[in-house]
């Protein structure tokens, strides 16, 4: 198999580079990544959009809590079946107080975890093909092409107005 | 907002982490000096005994509850301009969302030291944690006390996570400018984040959701805090109204704060052209709306003191309005509700020195807020021979310095080494407005 | 840059129907509450009077709110469903007639009227009660109704063919930028106006007409309770009506704009549910019998805790569980249903406030075919005065920006 040659190019605007990636198949190039210093709805919708999975971590995550809050105030509770001025010994109405925060923070642990493990963070792969300016103002698309066919796909780029970087 | 281009932003946010000159040295170490007298008083608080506060029968919480509750407060306006005006969707929050949302770290950080400070035999705190003692007791859920640690301890989770989420992808940019040592502590800080398009649809949602979560969460926090005296059956702290009214009264104190860190951060840095006098404008808007809540509460709790028909309760009232502590009744009326109305007047509220000096005033009226309700409270209370008085000792204002130092001193350290603006969300801002 | 629009021309979106149906309610329940003052259980169609007066006066109050909140921050979402929101000002003066009727009650409408209320009198007597809530109502609606004719100036570009009161309005339009800017300074002025107005008077509204009831029980987050759910109210009435516009008089609402105030609708449902459970926490902890007796009766006494179960479910946790998914808010007959049952749910939320002080001996509920067309007579009422007013008013119908910046 031959080996491949990612090219990296830098527009400066995400319209530019979303028509660029919808044309990149077309051109026979294989499309990578896209880097933007912004969530673009544009290159999102270039790349093809599918929803993201995020939400379903932070429900589980808020379900867990919303129990174990009060699981953990009723257990504290029965522990030691002492009647406290007046109270029952299980007040689901004072108890909600603690499933709820609970609730709060495991569906925001949730959310993190569902953040990290969706995103793939952190990882510090993505940063050997990627340039310091798609931080700043430029928004990059990564083409990949098989050896031998990169003076093509420099071609591609700057046709559509991008700056180019190319790895071997 | 017209001059301001992508590249433009990130040269004003990159220009405030070069290295600082030596008046900011002096600064921060002023401000330590703060903290160590702060924490030499705790110090020596817990060498001689949790009696060299001004704390006595009748009133058992002093400047460290008030202290608690006024940081509190502060945190609360940093998740309402990060997460509620986030999901109302006000793009005029952008710009002061970073600072805002740090404030709140720090000040729920000074927050939570209060109540360590409060205990006296601090290193007893596990007593507070579910875990069981030696006879297998475990903490009972049913004291509101119980619920401020959890839900302290969940706002400072929430909000350093939500905090730390948002800077991600400013570490990665502030990594791609950076040289030698400081570029590899940020990349490892900024997770290896490169912008890739999957990371951002995934970012973008949890954002959301994150915001959304904060929402209730701000509001229940302060409820719970609220709870601490609302719970009680002590004339002027069993009120219903309690928790609505401490929570915008929370905002409206942090708010100010908002105010009172950013025009001095604005000048120093130069954001002029990032945090317009517009977007203060705003903010002083919203302290109009708070203010008058919190007047609204005023006025109802004075309303039914008196429609109760409850003596106790309106002795309560009429004390606090003509006893020994008038003055801070008046304090906080004229500072929470009067003046903030000014900015009723565009004059007012476009004018640097009267935004900065009405964000003192309503800071300073927020404490004395705070100091009326819990030292008043319990002062005067169902029994006439149980009357007393508080006033706070050295050690007690020691550690108000300290807490104040620290908070200051986190956020000028925050400032010079972490991006006090969100360059992606101000690019955001550019990109949508064009 | 605006097509003029005359009534009748637009006579097609609002038909005849609604005017049609509305005017039969409304005789059905004049009717049913005539045949029942005349009846031997005159109480009951006092209370039905008192509990359809707060409902819909809240739906009314609420939906101009949603315009002058609106206008106070310039929410641009909300410009295609401010003029609905405002049609609903409509309703304020037979709110404000209503007001006095209700005075008529007696005993039955204030059960303190004649009793010993321990000094409580300065504050709980039926003059100064009227002269209070009267001014406070005459200064609410003045205000809406003043922010609503501002805003007309700046929707309507041609008066022919109307009632007088468009006439009038239509002497008064803009002639220039700088009228245009005048009056949307105004506009916007009376906005803010109505919002602290609101706030005040539903406050007083909610401490007078239903926390006295029992005279002896009190609670400071009363007002605020009542005027978070006004809104709650409000918002309800204002999908409702958005959704039949654009279902009957095929006028486009966008779906963004039914999402975002699906989302608010869930926000206050949320709030609503908090002020509920911020009361009933601080009542319960503290377990005094004075103030816990208005709970206990109210949720665990039959036949009020079957009452307040249903109240819960329809009123809170139903619309919460639905209203966490983001695709609903978006689907306008899914909302009117959702809606519909919150309204509903909130009736019998009023009745749960007003019925046990009313009827303190109650064994079964005090509900009957006579609330049910007392409801509808004051359901009558709301459609005969909201289609009036878009009927005179076409401009307040989406699709119709209000000029200025």
């Amino acid at each position: 198999m031959a080996a491949e040659v990612r090219v990296l190019g830098l527009f400066p605007d995400d319209g530019k580079a979303a028509r660029a990636i919808r044309d990149l198949a077309s051109a026979g190039f294989t499309f990578r990544r896209a880097h933007s210093p912004i969530p673009s709805a544009r290159l999102r919708e270039a790349v093809g959009g599918r929803k993201s999975p995020v939400g379903w971590f932070t429900l589980a995550g808020g379900l867990f809590g919303f129990g174990f809050g009060f699981a953990l105030a009723i257990f504290t509770a029965v522990q030691w079946n002492l009647i406290v001025s007046g109270k029952p010994v299980v007040a689901l109405i004072p108890f909600f107080v603690v499933g709820f925060e609970c609730t709060i923070l495991f569906s925001v642990i949730g959310n993190v975890v569902g953040l990290l493990v969706c995103t793939r963070l952190p990882d510090f792969r993505g940063l050997e093909t990627y340039d310091p300016r798609c931080s700043a103002d430029r928004f990059g698309v990564l083409a990949s092409c098989p050896a031998g066919r990169e003076g093509e796909l420099l071609e591609f780029f700057r046709k559509k107005g991008a700056e180019v970087r190319l790895w071997p | 907002m017209s001059e301001l281009t992508f590249a433009r932003i990130d040269e004003t946010v990159h220009a405030t982490l070069t290295p600082p000159r030596r008046g900011y040295w002096g600064i921060v170490l002023l401000l330590f000096c703060g903290v160590l007298l702060g924490a030499g008083c705790w110090v020596y608080q817990i060498a001689v005994g949790i009696g060299v506060g001004g704390q006595n029968i009748p009133v058992a919480w002093g400047t460290y509850l008030i202290n608690f509750v006024f940081w509190v407060g502060i945190a609360h306006s940093g998740t309402l301009i990060s997460a509620i005006l986030h999901l109302l969707r006000a793009g005029w929050r952008n710009p002061i969302a970073r600072a805002a949302e740090t404030m709140t770290v720090f000040a729920v950080c000074c927050a939570g030291l209060f109540p360590f400070i409060h205990l006296g035999r601090l290193w007893q705190v596990y007593y507070m944690l579910p875990y069981p003692n030696q006879r297998q007791l475990w903490p009972n859920f049913l004291s509101p006390l119980m619920f401020d640690v959890i839900a302290i301890s969940t706002y400072l989770t929430v909000s350093a996570l939500f905090w730390y989420t948002g800077l991600v992808p400013d570490l990665a940019a502030v990594r791609d400018r950076a040289t030698g040592m400081r570029q590899k502590v940020y990349r490892v800080l900024s997770l290896g984040w490169s912008g890739a398009h999957d990371q951002w649809l995934h970012y973008s949602r949890g954002y959301l959701l994150f915001a959304a979560l904060a929402t209730p969460l701000v509001i229940s926090v302060h409820s719970v805090v609220s709870w601490d005296f609302a719970l009680g059956v002590v004339p002027g702290w069993h009120t219903t109204i309690f928790a609505p009214y401490f929570v915008a009264g929370a905002i409206h104190s942090g708010l100010a704060m908002v105010l009172t860190l950013m025009i001095p951060l604005r000048r120093i840095f130069r954001y002029e052209a990032i945090i317009t006098v517009a977007v203060l404008e705003n903010v002083a808007k919203t302290m109009v709306l708070t203010g008058l809540l919190v007047g609204l509460a005023y006025g109802t709790e004075y309303f039914i003191a008196w429609y109760s028909g409850n003596p106790v309760e309106w002795e309560s009232f009429r004390w606090r309005a003509t006893g020994e502590y008038a003055y801070g009744l008046y304090f906080m009326v004229v500072g929470n509700v009067l003046l903030p109305l000014l900015f009723l007047a565009p004059a007012v509220r476009r004018s640097l020195p009267a935004l900065f000096s009405l964000s003192l005033v309503v800071n300073f009226g927020m404490w004395w807020e705070r100091f009326v309700i819990i030292i008043g409270g319990v002062a005067h209370d169902f029994a006439p021979h149980a009357w007393g008085l508080y006033a706070p000792t050295i050690v007690e204002y020691g550690i108000m310095v300290g807490s104040f130092s620290l908070f200051f001193l986190l956020f000028v350290l925050f400032c010079k080494h972490l991006p006090s603006v969100s360059m992606t969300e101000m690019k955001e801002t550019l990109a949508h407005g064009r | 840059m605006r097509k003029p629009v005359s009534p009748s021309g637009e006579s097609r979106a609002v038909g005849r129907t609604p005017r049609i149906l509305g005017g039969l309610c409304v005789a059905a329940g004049a009717a049913a509450f005539a045949a029942s003052l005349a009846g031997d259980r005159p109480e009951r169609a006092w209370q039905a009077l008192l509990i359809n007066f707060l409902l819909f006066s809240s739906i009314a109050q609420g939906g101009v709110l949603l315009a002058a909140v609106a206008s106070t921050v310039r929410a641009r979402w909300a410009v295609p469903v401010s003029g609905l929101a405002q049609a609903f000002a409509g309703f304020f003066p037979i709110s404000f007639l209503c007001f006095f009727a209700l005075a008529l009650g007696g005993k039955s409408v204030f059960p303190w009227l004649g009793e010993d209320l321990h000094g409580k009198e300065v504050w709980l007597n039926l003059p100064f009660l009227l002269t209070r809530d009267g001014l406070g109502f005459l200064l609410l609606y003045g205000i809406g109704w003043a922010f609503l004719l501002q805003d007309l100036k700046l929707r309507m570009t041609t008066g022919e063919g109307g009632s007088a009161l468009r006439r009038w309005v239509s002497r008064r339009l803009p002639r220039g930028p700088e009228d245009i800017e005048r009056i949307g300074r105004r506009r916007r002025l009376c906005g803010g106006l109505y919002c602290a107005a609101y706030a005040l008077v539903l406050s007083l509204i909610g401490f007078d007409l239903v926390m006295s009831l029992d005279p002896h029980w009190y609670s400071t987050l009363f007002g605020g309770y009542h005027f978070v759910k006004a809104f709650y109210l409000g918002l309800g009435g204002v999908i409702v009506l958005a959704v039949l516009i654009r279902e009957r008089a095929k006028r486009e609402v966008p779906l963004s704009c039914f999402h975002d105030l699906g989302k608010l609708f869930f926000a206050f449902c949320l709030l609503w549910a908090d002020f509920f459970y911020v009361h009933l926490m601080v009542i319960w902890y503290g377990n005094i019998p004075e103030e816990a007796y208005y709970i206990i009766r109210r949720t665990l006494t039959p036949p009020w805790n079957a009452v307040a179960w249903t109240v819960f479910l329809s009123a809170f946790a139903l619309p919460f569980l639905v209203l966490i998914n983001r695709r609903v808010k978006s689907m306008p007959r899914f909302m009117l249903a959702l809606c519909i049952l919150v309204l509903a749910g909130l009736w019998l939320e009023h009745l749960l406030l007003v019925g046990p002080a009313l009827h303190p001996e109650a064994v079964e509920l005090p509900v009957g075919a006579l609330d049910g067309l007392v409801f509808a007579g004051f359901l009558g009422l709301m459609v005969l005065a909201v289609s009036a007013m878009l009927r005179i008013f076409p401009e307040l119908l989406p699709g119709i920006r209000p000029a200025g910046p």
